[in-house]
């Protein structure tokens, strides 16, 4: 918890990444340092989707309190994406669906996507991307995506990255109204998380952190040290992802 | 419970600032009140700071905007810069001659196109180490908008390897970052005389464990401002567990004791 409100992170991958790990312990460690109240995780290692979204849903079984899963598919293996999306949803309770665009050479704004954006926008499902320098991935082509899906949700994972992306995914959040920007980057380059908000809007903000790669703690200091309001930072840090996860 | 707001609880003096603009990247701020009033804000009183023309570009003209930058504004550290060019080493002899020299940072190898060897870099590591004065080694890079790509790192390699001809250099690894973390530990075991500066390494749950195991002397804060916001490592580090002593030493007095070896 924070003063008055709760913290969710809306980015990372369970378990091994090379050296370093999101095991259970190592995640509820981090969480527990800085009240962090859930993680949402995703596993984009497998483009069949099966194997990472069964890891997913165990380590959300094992913690249901504090962890909450999305599914992750792949249109380089089309033929699997709905059944798996539909398994993953239906039966193993993930909330909703990671896709990482540079894994596919495929633009996020090309055809072989629709199928994922049509089961989502059926749903009302939160769609999270990862956004930022690579060909497939601009910001700029959620802006083909978002009028197109209205009654889903879409992040931009990143926020695009780096400066350039980044007014991308600004630019894009201002002309519609369901997508949102998600804050976890490598490059923490002063000024950023102020950017997004006023460029955005403070209730189109989301705090992430790409566990394992970067823990919760620097990633939350991103947003307690922006100079930014307390309402905003509230609304960063938890209170938005809240809204979207439809959680208590 | 999470507080909404954060400033330092210890003294603390950034061991990696950088001021002056470079040519892809101009600074958010243009003198040191500027600067000042942004690490204020955060509860850092002092910092170490270099010019950032030099780390791509010449050495020794960056040094020479150094002191004109910060004004003898005493809340300011130099840090000079170090290519590998015998007027860039002539340059820190005739500083160090004048007793104004306790640190150097080299220039970034990488974005210079050059390789961190010893057949190119050997005379300025050997006067270095002489001198007992600690050298700065940055393996970070940085975000090209020319090109809308990471720029080219270091070799993690080439640093482990050329350090290792010069036991007795006291260094200051700089940007470790997630893509180092199979390597943090074998430079500070290998390299007994190195430091960790904690700018980028924000690992899941392992900043505590490595400090654990090689001792809080071994790691400096530094923000790598304005590469990077003061604020979240900063907030990080106050935020891993550490006993009182241990922070005081890794937010200054480590910083402090190493420019204290470098003293003429």
């Amino acid at each position: 918890m924070i003063e008055g409100g709760v913290v969710i992170d809306f980015h990372g991958h369970p378990g091994r990444w090379g050296l370093t790990e999101s095991s259970p312990e190592n995640l509820l460690h981090s969480m527990d340092a800085i009240g962090v109240d859930y993680s949402v995780l995703f596993n984009i290692w497998h483009p069949e989707g099966r194997r990472g979204n069964d890891n997913t849903a165990a380590m959300v079984v094992a913690h249901p309190d504090r962890l909450i899963g999305f599914a992750y598919v792949s249109p380089l293996m089309p033929e699997t994406m709905l059944p798996e999306l539909t398994r993953a949803i239906d039966e193993l309770k993930l909330s909703g669906i990671k896709l990482y665009p540079p894994f596919t050479g495929i633009n996020l704004n090309e055809p072989p996507w629709d199928p994922i954006y049509e089961f989502a926008n059926e749903r009302g499902l939160v769609v999270i991307w990862h956004t930022g320098i690579e060909a497939a991935a601009w910001p700029k082509f959620v802006g083909d995506v978002a009028p197109r899906f209205p009654k889903a949700i879409f992040v931009c994972g990143h926020s695009g990255n780096c400066p350039p992306m980044r007014a991308q995914a600004i630019e894009v959040a201002q002309n519609n109204a369901n997508v949102y920007l998600e804050t976890c980057s490598t490059f923490r380059s002063p000024g950023a998380i102020e950017e997004l908000v006023n460029g955005a809007g403070a209730d189109r903000v989301l705090y992430g952190s790409d566990v394992p790669l970067m823990d919760h703690r620097p990633q939350v200091g991103k947003i307690v040290t922006a100079d930014i309001s307390d309402e905003a930072k509230r609304l960063v840090l938890g209170e938005n992802a809240r809204r979207l996860l439809k959680l208590p | 419970m999470t507080s909404l707001n954060f400033t330092a609880a210890v003294p603390v003096i950034d061991a990696n600032v950088g001021v002056g603009h470079k040519n892809k990247h101009p600074a958010p701020f243009d003198s040191p009140e500027e600067l000042m009033a942004e690490m204020h804000r955060h509860g850092v009183e002092q910092a170490l700071v270099h010019h950032q023309s030099g780390e791509s570009g010449s050495a020794i003209e960056a040094n020479e905007h150094l002191t004109a930058w910060c004004r003898d504004d005493n809340r300011l550290m130099y840090q000079w810069i170090a290519g590998p060019e015998a007027d860039s080493v002539k340059q820190l002899q005739d500083l160090r001659a004048a007793s104004k020299v306790d640190n150097v940072r080299l220039h970034d190898c990488a974005a210079a196109g050059l390789p961190f060897v010893d057949w190119l870099y050997g005379d300025l590591l050997e006067w270095l180490q002489a001198e007992k004065i600690p050298l700065w080694v940055s393996m970070a890079n940085e975000w090209d908008p020319t090109w809308l790509s990471p720029m080219p790192m270091t070799p993690v390699t080439e640093i482990m390897e050329t350090l290792r001809k010069f036991p007795d250099l006291v260094t200051v690894l700089v940007g470790a970052h997630y893509s180092h973390a199979h390597f943090v530990r074998p430079f500070l075991k290998l390299l007994p005389n190195s430091y960790i500066e904690l700018s980028r390494y924000e690992v899941l749950a392992d900043l505590e464990k490595v400090i654990a195991e090689y001792g809080a002397q071994r790691f400096v804060y530094g923000s790598f401002y304005p590469r990077y916001a003061v604020g979240p490592m900063l907030y990080y580090i106050h935020n891993i567990g550490l006993n009182d002593a241990d922070l005081k030493e890794i937010c200054a007095g480590n910083l402090e004791a190493i420019l204290k070896r470098g003293e003429k």
